[in-house]
């Protein structure tokens, strides 16, 4: 199990990551995921022995691990570009970590061959890496890390150097060596399709902190914060500013924009007067009739996916994204009723703190 | 101050500590040459011997001027190299430009081949060179005669192939040509050909694409080729000894060598200061051209 | 390959616009070279009977050559000053500054600056710097050196006169060797050496089994380039020695200019010179057969 307590790292005066608390479990598919320079990739390596940690703590198994250098911490890692050892075979590269401690020859032979059988390698054995495919090498990469029988695997954005199709077929390899592994992964990626699809646990970080740690469907059903709500979710979900007045001791009424009005279960009276921000994903949002409409909208934009149908509405700048289920007809200047569904409705603060989440479990 | 990595602080530091160690060595033994050139220059009774002088001055770097013919010296090594610098720019611009795009079957072994010849030593080039250009010399002069007559001589003076400007300039260009035109190759052949491309299908003829888009797009590589054109040619005193005889014409590097085979005693501090004089304007270049030299080669080491 | 007319007629545009430079290496070049290697079959001379009336002898020329001494003196002291000063010297101490600029120093861009100082120096110029170095007995600057470390002096030019020259060439060529090699290890990709890290390699095992072998290519590249132009260095040691204490330094470019200028035998030079351009020819070949390996 591998903790972080409380961690900070600064370059000069600036401080990257300000105090981040994580715990992965054993046999746990961790997954940091955030934009570019929140800071994950600093905390990859950080955990590594690559950088260094100015204050905190980084305990694996019960020891304090953060002055022990990176080849004696029991952890491997799975770098973006692979970094293969290019004048050296796959049998080679991935035993060179035995070889630099003297192993003999046949001992090492031994145990590449039985790490090849695992990953599918034993036909490349003898090969360069710059004559396997994308895929092929990443396996290399992944029996390099395996052989040295680490407490921890770690992987920087191995998939971002793939062209998509393989991609799909790389994630199941990953998450089906991680099974046969039972091993302890802390995954690194920008792509929150990558994170929902292969995690145990996501740990999204913005600008060198944790916006929320969780099982992927708890970050689906219940961000903390607008910025894990608007990250997690293809497309992404709306946010609109609306205002809120009592109606009664149960009962608040949302106004917003393009006339949008209902009416918001609140037994609790947990919901304050004022501005505030309404986060309701796509797929929550339906077409209805009118009657029975929160707002009608114009469409500006109709996207078919076949499978599904997306149409924009409202203005360039407060557009509202609308998911219709299946192959539904319209026109760029429809006027659609639509409703969003009150129990699948996120009401932040302006600040951007959750208020209330949705009732959906 | 942000953490080091473990295990690496104290084997940082003492790996910079030898990183300066060595650097420092290497650098005194590269730098120690100048200081006589450096400090001889403004020593009023310079000797060979590196002395600290007992009277400064700037007599020297004045003497160069007056008593000898420094200003000649100089105007003469600027502009002929000069002008065999721009020859060689031009030229290997287009020529580099046309390898590049070529689907010739002789341009790689042309290529080799011209870079091989240049390993011969030049002492071997000079007499076939010499009595090739005496033959053009003499033709030029009997074509020139008739139409000039006495004025002939100040005339082959510039146009001239032995004892004239042309002859060294054209000469001095065609050396740096090889070295030149592989640069300019290798440049166009990192460049895309979308921006021809482009302009071919807005209509640009050959020469308009030439000096309206490939020209600036070449300026890196026309610098760099120009640049080490230009020191080596500055550098080069083997042609200039054999080709000019009339002092009119005498070059920089001459001017040295006939400095240092005085019969009576030599001038060093004269020397030096000339000396000095010749070495600028190539460290100039070099500063310039450092740049340059680390792309020029990380392309060659690639492929 | 059929070419439609479009692209001969911008084949043609390309072969004017490289007439002019191919001319001029035609004239300049290539020809005093095919010339050269003329002049070696007969045994023209620019005084004596045979400058009247130069001959065609056939091979005279080389089955002298293998006879004569002062040629394989030539040869063999051609051999040690590449050696010397090109394999040995100037890769080392390139190799040590390229490794040692790598590091996030202060004063970089000085060091740099100043180990690239000799090279920008004309022939000329670092010839008469060398002179005042190394020749006056107790007076020249080396001696004042080494006397201030207690170690006898000598008169450097003459008593060791060969090691003189593989030091100053030496120091001529560092610039090259660091440039090459800077550009060589600026390949290696960072993630390469962070991998061996965490595999556990000690800075001493990144060098020997990552640095080395990635570098081949390069360093390959660097000898050959080297190589060659060590071998045409001819003005900077003539300047120093003229070939001599009796033949200690004499290059083959000295030797062929001693044969050409001073004994005035233009065929038998020639023949040296073709020798000179086998000899690099061939050790040409087999560096671009070792790249080739390496890959």
């Amino acid at each position: 199990m591998i903790h972080l307590n409380n961690v900070r790292k600064f370059y000069g005066a600036l401080e990257v990551i300000k105090g981040v608390d994580v715990t992965v479990d054993d046999g746990e598919f961790a997954v940091f995921v955030g934009p570019s320079g929140c800071g994950k990739s600093t905390l990859l390596r950080m955990i590594a022995g690559l950088e260094g940690i100015d204050s905190g703590d980084l305990v694996l198994n019960g020891t304090r691990i953060n002055d022990v250098p990176p080849d004696k911490r029991g952890i491997a890692m799975v770098f973006q570009s692979y970094a293969l050892y290019p004048h050296m075979t796959v049998a080679e590269n991935i035993g060179f970590s035995l070889s630099l401690k003297k192993v003999a020859p046949a001992e090492i032979r031994r145990q590449v061959e039985e790490v090849a059988e695992i990953l599918q390698l034993r036909e490349l054995l003898d090969r360069r890496p710059g004559a396997l495919s994308g895929g092929q090498r990443q396996r290399v990469a992944i029996g390099r890390a395996i052989i040295k029988k680490p407490s921890l695997i770690l992987f920087d954005e191995p998939l971002s150097n793939l062209d998509s199709a393989l991609r799909v077929q790389m994630r199941a390899e990953l998450q089906r060596l991680h099974r046969e592994l039972s091993a302890t992964v802390v995954y690194v990626t920008h792509d929150q399709v990558e994170a929902m699809t292969m995690a145990d646990k996501i740990v999204v970080l913005n600008q060198g902190t944790v916006a929320q740690a969780g099982p992927p469907m708890d970050l689906y059903h219940r961000p903390d914060n607008e910025f894990v709500a608007t990250f997690i979710g293809s497309p992404k979900m709306n946010v609109l500013p609306v205002s809120m007045t009592r109606d009664g001791a149960d009962t608040v009424h949302l106004a917003g924009p393009l006339g949008m009005a209902f009416a918001l279960a609140d037994a609790g009276a947990s919901l304050p007067d004022g501005a505030a921000k309404l986060g309701v994903r796509p797929e929550h949002l339906k077409v209805v009739a009118p009657d029975t409409a929160h707002f009608i909208a114009e469409v500006a934009i109709v996207e078919r996916l076949g499978v599904e149908t997306y149409l924009t509405v409202g203005s360039i700048d407060q557009p509202i994204v609308v998911r219709v289920e299946g192959d539904v007809i319209f026109r760029p200047g429809d006027r659609v009723p639509l409703a969003a569904d009150p129990a699948a409705c996120h009401i932040f603060s302006t600040d951007g703190r959750i208020l209330r989440s949705a009732n959906a479990a | 101050m942000s953490a080091a990595p473990p295990g690496e602080s104290a084997n940082r530091l003492r790996g910079d500590l030898m990183a300066y160690a060595t650097l420092s060595l290497i650098s005194i033994f590269c730098a120690i040459p100048f200081f006589w050139l450096l400090i001889a220059s403004f020593d009023g009774n310079a000797q060979l011997f590196l002395r600290w002088p007992e009277t400064w001055t700037f007599a020297n770097y004045l003497r160069v001027f007056t008593k000898e013919d420094g200003a000649k010296w100089l105007f003469n090594s600027l502009f002929v190299v000069g002008s065999a610098t721009v020859l060689v720019m031009v030229l290997s611009g287009l020529g580099g430009y046309a390898l590049s795009r070529t689907r010739a079957w002789w341009k790689l072994p042309f290529l080799y081949s011209i870079l091989l010849i240049r390993v011969l030593p030049s002492t071997a080039l000079i007499v076939p060179l010499y009595k090739f250009l005496l033959t053009l010399n003499n033709a030029e002069s009997a074509l020139l005669r008739p139409i000039f007559g006495s004025a002939t001589r100040d005339i082959m003076r510039w146009t001239g192939f032995i004892d004239g400007y042309l002859g060294l300039i054209l000469v001095l260009a065609t050396m740096q040509l090889p070295l030149s035109l592989w640069i300019m190759k290798t440049f166009f052949d990192g460049l895309p050909r979308d921006y021809e491309e482009a302009a071919l299908m807005d209509g640009a003829t050959m020469i308009q694409r030439i000096r309206r888009v490939l020209v600036p797009l070449a300026l890196p590589g026309l610098a760099a080729s120009g640049l080490f054109a230009f020191m080596s040619a500055w550098g080069d005193f083997l042609l200039p000894l054999i080709l000019l005889s009339s002092p009119e014409l005498q070059t920089l590097p001459l001017g040295l060598f006939r400095a240092f085979l005085r019969i009576n005693e030599i001038d060093y501090g004269l020397l030096t200061a000339l000396a000095f004089i010749y070495l600028v304007p190539a460290v100039v270049a070099f500063g310039f051209a450092r740049r340059f030299l680390v792309q020029t080669f990380s392309g060659g080491v690639k492929g | 390959m059929a070419k439609t007319l479009q692209e001969r007629r911008a084949e043609r545009q390309l072969m004017i616009v490289l007439l002019p430079s191919l001319l001029l290496l035609l004239a300049f070049v290539i020809y005093p070279a095919i010339y050269s290697v003329y002049l070696s079959f007969t045994n023209e001379a620019l005084t004596g009977a045979a400058a009247r009336a130069p001959r065609f002898v056939g091979s005279r020329n080389y089955a002298r050559l293998f006879n004569d001494a002062k040629f394989w003196n030539a040869l063999f002291v051609t051999f040690v000053f590449v050696l010397g000063s090109a394999i040995i010297g100037q890769f080392v101490l390139g190799l040590v500054s390229a490794l040692a600029l790598r590091r996030r120093l202060m004063f970089r861009t000085l060091f740099s600056s100043i180990i690239l100082l000799p090279n920008a120096a004309p022939e000329v110029v670092a010839g008469f710097m060398w002179i005042s170095m190394l020749a006056g007995g107790d007076h020249a600057t080396l001696s004042r050196i080494v006397s201030f470390f207690g170690l006898p002096t000598a008169d450097w030019l003459q008593v060791f006169p060969l090691t003189m020259i593989i030091v100053v060439n030496t120091w001529r060529g560092i610039a090259t060797a660091m440039i090459l090699l800077t550009a060589g290890l600026s390949t290696i990709p960072q993630e390469i050496y962070e991998a061996a890290r965490m595999d556990g390699a000690t800075p001493s095992q990144m060098f020997r089994r990552i640095t080395v072998p990635l570098m081949m290519p390069t360093i390959l590249l660097y000898m050959l380039i080297s190589t060659v132009s060590t071998i045409a260095v001819f003005g900077l040691v003539y300047a120093l020695t003229r070939g001599g204490p009796g033949g200690a330094t004499e290059l083959i470019s000295i030797y062929i200019y001693n044969q050409s200028f001073t004994a005035y035998q233009l065929g038998y030079g020639a023949a040296v010179a073709v020798i000179a351009l086998l000899v690099s020819l061939v050790l040409g070949v087999a560096y671009v057969r070792a790249a080739k390996v390496e890959i």
